[in-house]
């Protein structure tokens, strides 16, 4: 890792840029994670500057998903400018989330970066020294190691290789706030922009051989089955998705709960019915209520404590459902949802 | 109630337990059995409903796992309308315990479930079962259980079980010994071939080493963990790393509401609030809450917390949630005087209450 890639130089440059437009009231608050006490990097909503002390907008671990963290404060739109510094598959939940009229981006600026990816949380947790680091795909969270987006999404964008140093605007929005702060500087970014396609090659094949070895391993509803078979409904992979922001979850509802008898009867089908009996219903539902919308952030499999590959999964379903409706989810806000009904009765043929 | 009648047998406990499940099915004595088997997945358990008896071969009886909280699943299984027939569920005291509240919630029913348990060694976190160290970790279980059930002073089964079978003692066993409380458990004995009834000493007997062990950790366990009496700040710094994935909530066997009450709209903080808020106080933590919801789980929880440890198990940073709810349990149900699973009859103190009656002990 060259040192202008290390997470501390790009640390440093991300909080110059929001010092300056905060400082300068171009914008009114800003949302990153900040370092607290053990370890952790809870995302915090600045106003003070003073405060930004303790901000690191590139942590090494995601706790929390950034689009989640923006979408419990800007359902309304907010009175002043705020800017949100991420990583790419955050602001790309977060226009997602805006078409599913969770976000309000009105007023919302989003600042990516190129993204190293992230340190999986049960490894970070031991000790808190490991970094992420793109060249070592082994200190990063399986998603991240075969994330083809890893750049260039938001309004704006820190470019750190390809010889660069320098914030890529992508939108208006994002020309007019590098204008305000006087920071636009010409540049060529062709070698950039080389470096992003080459890494995203390398990546393709990462992750096309991942898909194979999942297939392989997990072949059709039975594969399925068998993938799940540790899962124990603790339903955190729903909890951290950003994509999943239902209030009360279809699984949890009253009307889905079936009596003893029938319990009964499907275990006398069988011989024995595995408890919770709803596991695979749970994921198939899930995955057909948010595959489309799926950023292959990996949260759900990072937070899962069974070791279930739930985010490799669905994100490998995603790529089905979004190929077959041509669709990129959070790649462009004009972009239509394919898909604004889903029927429940639908999937009732899988339940076991 | 039927004294220290004990079922000994030559056999294993694996193989006395088998055999008395198939006996139960096979003369219909039940119509099915609720207990835990190995998944296809190497290390990973699950509860089964089996009514094939020629399936119980695959049952692993008091395996030191728990997938989930047996008192979960026999509530999902139970909350519409009780079982018609008899089912023999395999139950550990906590979970028994767990379940007891449950009904008293009208979260399940205890009819026709005819319990066998056990005086429980404890179970061993689910994240040391994934790894290589899986068949050493198997190998030393003492060494390797919960911290919530290191620090378990109730692992012999109070009135509600029908069965317990030594599984924890003071010295090791050989053969298979089974305590029989109830009029059936000791029908079902009768009719068990290659088995002696005996009179045997209280089981408590058999575990008074034990019962020492576990009281001595307890304490520590008590004095090292802070609770919410001791100040904000402790329960700041514990819950700093804490990712709001509410996987302690739902693996939790007590936290039953369909919808949690900090996820109701009721306690949701309006986005203008949380702007205000970070405006007011230059910085805040976002999504905002995070307190709120742990800080409410032990209000509505730390009255019928059952010290399984389930909620620690499932916590993917490693927070001690269930040390926590142990010591806050320990306090407010000594200070209630209300013992969670000891009685069906017993009025549940939430079931008079208000919410400012604890703040004293929150804040
Ligand atoms: S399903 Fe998993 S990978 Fe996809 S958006 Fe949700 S948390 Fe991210
Ligand atoms: S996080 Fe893992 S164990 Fe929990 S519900 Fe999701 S897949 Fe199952
Ligand atoms: S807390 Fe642990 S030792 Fe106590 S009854 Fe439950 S599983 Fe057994
Ligand atoms: S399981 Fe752990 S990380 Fe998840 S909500 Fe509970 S305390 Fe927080």
């Amino acid at each position: 890792m060259s040192n202008t890639e290390s997470r501390k130089e790009i640390n440093s440059i991300l909080i110059d840029i929001v010092e300056k437009a905060l400082g300068s009231g171009i914008i009114g608050s800003v949302m990153v994670p900040s370092r607290g006490p053990e370890n952790s990097f809870p995302w915090t909503l600045i106003s003070d500057v003073s405060a930004l002390e303790r901000a690191e907008p590139l942590p090494p671990v995601m706790s929390v998903h950034g689009a989640k963290a923006l979408a419990s404060f800007t359902q309304s739109p907010s009175d002043g400018r705020l800017l949100a510094v991420m990583r790419p598959c955050e602001a790309r939940a977060a226009v997602e989330l805006s078409k599913l009229e969770q976000i309000n981006l009105d007023n919302i600026i989003l600042l990516t970066m190129d993204c190293p990816g992230a340190v999986p949380l049960s490894e970070y947790g031991e000790d808190g020294t490991i970094e992420p680091d793109l060249h070592h795909p082994d200190t990063l969270r399986p998603l991240c190691r075969q994330c083809i987006e890893f750049t260039s999404k938001g309004d704006l964008c820190l470019a750190i290789h390809g010889g660069l140093s320098m914030v890529v605007p992508l939108t208006t929005r994002g020309d007019e706030l590098l204008d305000s702060l006087g920071m636009k500087a010409e540049s060529d970014t062709s070698a950039w922009k080389e470096w992003a396609s080459g890494l995203g090659q390398e990546r393709e094949i990462t992750r096309t051989e991942s898909t194979d070895n999942l297939q392989k391993a997990y072949n059709g509803l039975q594969g399925l089955i068998e993938a799940f078979s540790g899962c124990i409904s603790c339903r955190s992979c729903r909890t951290v998705c950003p994509i999943c922001y239902c209030r009360l979850c279809f699984i949890d509802m009253k009307d889905r709960r079936s009596p003893a008898s029938e319990y009964l009867e499907r275990s006398r089908n069988s011989g024995a019915t595995r408890l919770m009996s709803d596991t695979l219903l749970f994921h198939i539902g899930r995955m057909a209520h948010m595959s489309l919308s799926c950023v292959s952030c990996g949260m759900c499999e990072d937070a899962c404590p069974s070791d279930i590959p739930i985010g490799r999964l669905v994100s490998m379903v995603s790529d089905n459902t979004t190929e077959l409706f041509d669709y990129n989810a959070g790649s462009n806000s004009e972009d239509p949802l394919p898909l604004n009904t889903f029927r429940l009765e639908e999937l009732h043929e899988y339940e076991d | 109630m039927i004294e220290n009648s004990v079922l000994i047998s030559t056999s294993s406990t694996l193989d006395t337990m088998r055999r008395l499940l198939t006996q139960l099915l096979e003369n219909r004595e039940v119509d099915s059995v609720f207990a835990l088997r190995e998944t296809r997945q190497e290390g990973r358990y699950c509860y089964s409903l089996i009514t094939d008896p020629s399936l119980v071969s695959e049952v692993l009886p008091f395996h030191p796992v728990m997938p989930v909280q047996g008192a979960r699943a026999l509530s999902n299984l139970t909350i519409t309308e009780p079982f018609d027939r008899p089912v023999a569920a395999l139950l550990r005291p906590c979970e028994i315990r767990a379940f007891v509240e449950n009904v008293k919630q009208s979260q399940g029913s205890l009819e026709n479930i005819f319990i066998i348990s056990c005086t429980c060694p404890g179970v061993i976190p689910a994240s040391r079962l994934l790894g290589e160290e899986r068949d050493e970790v198997l190998r030393n279980p003492d060494e390797n259980i919960r911290n919530a059930c290191r620090a378990c002073t109730e692992f012999i089964p109070g009135a509600q079980a029908d069965m317990t079978v030594i599984i924890a003692s003071d010295k090791p066993l050989d053969g298979a010994v089974i305590y029989l409380h109830s009029e059936r458990a000791v029908e079902t004995a009768e009719k068990f071939d290659s088995c002696t009834l005996e009179k045997g000493p209280p089981p408590t007997e058999l575990t008074s080493e034990l019962l020492e062990a576990r009281g001595k950790a307890l304490k520590e366990l008590l004095r090292d963990i802070p609770a919410p009496g001791d100040g904000l700040r402790s329960l700041v710094s514990l819950f700093s790393a804490c990712i709001g994935c509410r996987g302690c909530r739902e693996a939790c066997p007590l936290c039953s509401c369909v919808l949690c009450d900090y996820e109701t709209a009721r306690t949701a903080h309006s986005p203008e609030l949380v702007r205000a808020e970070a405006k007011r106080k230059g910085s805040l933590r976002v999504p905002s809450g995070t307190l709120q919801f742990q800080l409410g789980r032990l209000m509505h929880i730390s009255p019928i917390c059952t010290s399984c440890g389930q909620c620690s198990d499932v916590c993917p940073v490693d927070i001690p949630v269930s040390d926590i709810f142990i010591r806050a349990a320990n306090l407010v149900q000594e200070s209630l005087n209300y013992f969670p699973g000891r009685d069906t009859d017993d009025t549940p103190p939430l079931a008079t209450f208000v919410e400012k009656e604890l703040l004293d002990i929150t804040d």
